[in-house]
């Protein structure tokens, strides 16, 4: 994980121009110049790949991150105040009803493909998830000895969420973070698909893979350097969640 | 009980009218145009500006949201731009095949997911364990089209075992409808099947090291009667919540095994409703299936109560 | 081989007399309304026309039995021939055409034109049908034959009469094929039958024109978005034709010994490019004839095309019309001249304005050629930056007429059949009229008075003299930059045969199953 995002950051230095287009080398195969061969437009696959890998990272992480961000605000404002609670959650319970895939789709097709709006259009339909958890978090820490010790004791709300609230929310929240970002990878990829994912010039492995698919006979490498990169990346942030989960939950770990 | 269920009747209606708002809002609000679609490339601007004159996309936001909440509140969930068909018409003909492939995919990853998941929590770090790791890696991580890709290469092409593309109704036969979908569940299967299992894995582990557990373990209980009689009763119902959460999911990677397979179904339908921008259709699944889905959740809270008689609504 | 054989025999070929395709989407069903071309095919196949063109391009009569014009060449006499049936069963009458082309004449320019010149068009008896012109008119047969959508097809008065912008999906014609309303699925698939009662003309099929001879029974319009799948569906003999199989196929299509490509079109397409010319940089004609001399064509095609499917293109009126030639063609240089495109762009007085290129993402030919523009144009010192979006999108931000900083747009990409090229006065991409005009609005008086002569003229000899004189313009107000020129073959089944060999439109009689 660490590997690639290092891999990922210093591709300037070592890789070529992932946009230059040049459509006389269409899918040539690895040479020592273009070392995975180029893709339908003569673009280098292995500058595309590692570039690729920014933009897949950058739209997992940030999506995890905004759904994480929101999910969190709301679920600790739902889990604290009775009034709000009722109506945040209905919300939640709409936007967790619509498709992330139909949702996503129609975002982008509306208003045009973009990094931005796809990483908008998978954290929305994530954030109820991450708000539900976190409130039942915070639902079950209100009731503590020790926070409602603090409350009594005069300490101000914000403080309270601050101090105690919050850091009991951190492990379940970074466990759904993993697993939000590998299905974020994985869900541009299926938007690449529909034609709707990325737009076409910025590589990402989700639209190599999609444009790419017409070539498995002919170019392999297209497909396979931008598909192997997604299923290790997915796998690894999987195996991180794990990971948390077990740091986390001490309970897990005893059972291994 | 009945209170409860009429409680979460009334929020589901509540549900659906939020995600309509949403969506209408959503539509209109962005550019993109159904004006244009309909006069087709290389036509004439003048055409299209009589075009948008014609649908009334010229009025203002406010009157087409009035007419068309007027017309949903009778029952009328409007007729498609293109087609000139009702909406639920089209619909209801597109339902078949996306119901045959969620209940398939449903009761293909549920069986087996589920045993998958016993087998892996009966011996952790055993070789089904090892195994459901490494599976549920795969299912994890690689997009459904690729693996379509794959079956209809190997089982289509290849073998000719099974057809590449299409569905065939219900109606004219078991035997052809089954075959066209072999491919599109095992498709979509895989994922679910991976996930399925891993929670069931993960909640026959937490019953597992539960007291109770071990105390029976000590008074001799076989372990057969360990798993099913006991641990999967009380594993039951995370295992029932993850089937409910995880049908909204389903319905996306629906759209997705629609595609690659070619299944006249609702994903595909909406799908192109959105290139087409075909506002009633894509405003109306939205509303259904966001209903159908709160319903689903409702069914599985309800289910809750035969299979663990500690909870009560 | 483990599968039941009663399994495996579902998957067996389709049936001998159905024939299936994968056609594309049809969205729309009222062929007037759209410029849609699967709008077109589907016209094609449930209505007749009066006159159509005959594989050489030549107008012959259909529907009309007997024509004559009179001495003045003023008055146009037409008769229906007989057995023409709609069909719910009715007769086709002399009002059921005169309301088609009332209709039609609202919408495409060729129409608008008879309309504008037509002193009375009206039905003597049921099956005769004048029309009066206040001067002869000497290309009106080539109108109404048209192979261009809007096509002229003929509907029933009923139809006829709505609005021509409120669609018709009636779907009742009276050509050789019906509409199955009951069959019909939207996006999916739709399914047409052979129309028994449908009587075809004598003379053998030639182009769109002669008889007209269904030699199977059912036809079904399969939309398989994903172009793997449809053509894994071809291997497999589900389907036994694909309209458009991607370009990076045809090997795997030539090498599949049940499968063959046939060029249908045989002129082709041209990929064309226009400017905004209302906005910075392109309202400068410099920065227009930029983009002429900085084309390389070859590469161009090449991002998606294999290079024997392509050729270069200097004519405006397309590279095998009557009207094709080399006027003012000294632009034209192998593999584009990057330096040229870069002084005349100096010239403009180009100040680094942001150039906005519409990129299609449901198009790839035609979204890899902005990929390549934008490429291109950034060597040249341009700031270009790409716009995806679909269809829908790509629609909406055309019609802004204003900056790019407000939503508008520099470049947009798209394609027509090389025969539309020849279409001088239906086709809204031949037009020069300014901000009447077509998307990008390039506006030349003089270029319009000589087109607005085009119907005069008698001889197609006085005609290529406009052509010359038109291109000449053209290329000096560079409001429209061609890219290539490509052929694009369908994909067939060997045992599909008899398809015919057209522009434009996709016609599904003559065609037959041989047993393979």
């Amino acid at each position: 994980m660490g590997l690639l995002i290092i891999l990922a950051l210093a591709a300037p230095l070592y890789a070529g121009d992932p946009v230059n287009i040049d459509p006389f080398k269409r899918l040539q195969p690895s040479s020592a110049e273009m070392w995975f061969g180029s893709d339908n437009l003569g673009r280098d696959v292995f500058a595309r790949t590692i570039f690729g890998a920014r933009i897949s990272l950058v739209v997992g992480m940030l999506s995890a991150a905004s759904a994480a961000l929101a999910g969190l605000l709301i679920g600790v404002i739902a889990g604290y105040s009775r009034s709000f609670d009722n109506v945040v959650m209905r919300v939640m319970d709409g936007l967790m009803s619509i498709p992330t895939i139909l949702l996503a789709i129609a975002l982008i097709s509306l208003t045009g493909p973009g990094i931005g709006i796809l990483i908008v259009a998978i954290a929305i339909p994530e954030t109820p998830a991450v708000a539900r958890l976190v409130r039942s978090v915070v639902l079950g820490v209100r009731e503590r000895p020790y926070v409602e010790a603090a409350l009594c004791g005069g300490a101000s709300l914000p403080k309270v969420l601050w101090r105690h609230i919050l850091p009991s929310t951190i492990p379940a929240l970074m466990v759904q973070g993993a697993t939000v970002c590998a299905s974020a990878i994985l869900t541009e990829a299926g938007l690449s698909f529909l034609g709707v994912g990325v737009p076409p010039e910025i590589p990402s492995w989700g639209n190599m893979i999609a444009s790419s698919r017409l070539y498995l006979a002919i170019a392999p490498m297209t497909i396979f350097a931008p598909g192997i990169c997604l299923a290790i990346t997915v796998l690894a942030v999987n195996l991180l969640g794990d990971g948390l989960r077990d740091v986390f939950d001490p309970r897990a770990k005893r059972r291994r | 009980m009945a209170a409860y269920i009429l409680r979460r009747f009334v929020s589901t209606i509540a549900v659906m009218a939020m995600v309509g708002i949403f969506i209408f809002l959503l539509l209109r609000l962005a550019p993109g145009d159904p004006a244009a679609m309909i006069a087709g490339r290389n036509a004439a601007p003048q055409l299209i500006a009589s075009i948008r004159e014609q649908l009334g996309l010229n009025d203002p936001i406010p009157v087409q949201f009035m007419r068309w909440v007027r017309d949903i509140l009778g029952g009328d969930f409007g007729t498609s731009i293109f087609a000139g068909r009702p909406v639920l018409e089209l619909i209801s003909q597109r339902l078949e095949p996306t119901l045959s492939l969620a209940i398939l995919t449903m009761i293909l990853s549920v069986t087996v997911g589920v045993s998958f998941g016993i087998l892996a929590a009966w011996r952790t770090g055993g070789l089904v364990d090892r195994l459901l790791a490494a599976f549920s890696a795969v299912g994890y991580s690689v997009p459904v089209f690729v693996i379509g890709y794959f079956l209809i290469y190997f089982f289509a092409i290849r073998t000719h075992w099974l057809p590449v593309q299409g569905y065939v109704p219900f109606n004219q036969g078991l035997g052809p409808w089954f075959v066209h979908l072999i491919l599109p569940t095992v498709a979509l299967g895989l994922g679910y099947i991976a996930f399925v299992a891993r929670v069931t894995r993960a909640s026959m582990l937490e019953v597992l090291s539960e007291d109770y557990m071990r105390t029976a373990a000590a008074k001799g209980a076989s372990s057969y009667a360990m798993l099913f009689q006991h641990a999967l009763k009380n594993a039951g119902v995370p295992i029932l919540t993850v089937i409910g959460i995880s049908f909204a999911y389903l319905i996306g990677g629906v759209v997705l095994t629609e595609t690659v397979f070619n299944l006249p179904g609702i994903g595909r339908l909406v799908v192109n409703a959105i290139n087409n921008r075909d506002y009633p259709i894509i405003q109306s699944v939205l509303i259904l299936t966001s209903g159908l889905y709160v319903l689903i959740n409702l069914a599985v809270d309800l289910a809750y109560t035969l299979i663990d008689p500690r909870i009560r609504y | 081989m483990s599968i039941p054989s009663v399994l495996r025999a579902q998957t067996a070929p389709t049936d001998a007399r159905t024939v299936r395709m994968v056609m594309g989407d049809l969205s729309t069903f009222d062929p007037i309304v759209t410029t849609a071309t699967m709008t077109g095919n589907h016209g094609l196949a449930i209505y007749d026309m009066l006159f159509s063109l005959d594989s050489k391009l030549i107008p012959q009569p259909q529907m009309v039995g007997k024509w004559a014009v009179s001495d003045d060449k003023k008055a146009y006499t037409f008769e229906l021939r007989d057995g023409l049936g709609w069909h719910d069963g009715t007769p086709v009458t002399a009002t059921d055409c005169v309301a088609s082309i009332r209709r039609w004449g609202q919408v495409p320019s060729g129409g608008k034109l008879i309309m504008e010149r037509a002193s009375d068009i009206s039905a003597q008896d049921d099956k005769t049908f004048i029309i009066s012109l206040k001067e002869p008119m000497g290309l009106l047969i080539e109108i109404l034959a048209g192979a261009v959508t809007p096509v002229l097809y003929i509907m029933r008065e009923k139809d006829a009469s709505l609005a021509a912008t409120e669609q018709v999906t009636a779907n009742i014609g009276s050509g050789p094929f019906k509409f199955n309303h009951a069959l019909a699925k939207p996006g999916a698939s739709f399914t047409y039958d052979r129309n028994e009662k449908y009587v075809p003309r004598h003379e053998p099929t030639d182009g769109f024109a002669g008889g007209k001879v269904v030699n199977v029974d059912r036809v079904i319009w399969e939309n398989i978005t994903d172009q793997q799948t449809a053509f894994a569906a071809l291997q497999a003999g589900e389907v036994d034709f694909h309209l458009l199989p991607p370009a990076d196929l045809y090997p795997a299509i030539e090498s599949d010994t049940n499968l063959a490509l046939q060029v249908l079109n045989k002129a082709g397409d041209v990929y064309f490019m226009r400017m905004n010319c209302l906005q910075k940089p392109f309202d400068n004609v410099k920065a227009r004839q930029a983009m002429l001399h900085l084309i390389d064509q070859e590469a161009f095609m090449r991002t998606s095309f294999p290079a024997e499917y392509t050729r270069t293109i200097t004519s405006f009126f397309g590279n095998q019309t009557p009207y094709t030639n080399d006027e003012n063609t000294g632009w034209y240089k192998k593999g584009g001249d990057q330096e040229k495109a870069k002084q005349l762009v100096k010239e403009a007085g180009y100040a680094g304005e942001k150039v906005v290129i519409l990129q299609r993402t449901d198009w790839a030919e035609a979204g890899n050629c902005a990929q390549l523009l934008a490429v291109t144009l950034r060597k040249i010192g341009v700031n270009a930056e790409l716009a995806p979006g679909d269809s829908a999108l790509n629609g909406a931000r055309l019609r802004n007429k204003g900056s790019v900083e407000n939503d508008g747009w520099s470049i947009f990409i798209t394609s027509e059949s090389d025969y539309e090229r020849s279409t001088t006065l239906s086709n809204p991409t031949l037009t020069a009229n300014g901000e009447q005009g077509w998307w990008g609005w390039p506006q030349s008086d003089e270029y319009e008075a000589l087109r607005a002569k085009w119907a005069n003229v008698e001889t197609l000899e006085e005609r290529q003299a406009l052509a010359r004189e038109m291109q000449r313009i053209q290329w000096d107000i560079a409001g429209t930059v061609l890219l290539g020129s490509v052929l694009s073959p369908i994909a067939r089944r060997k045992t599909l045969t008899g398809l015919i060999e057209m522009p434009s439109l996709t016609a599904m009689w003559n065609m037959q199953k041989v047993p393979a």
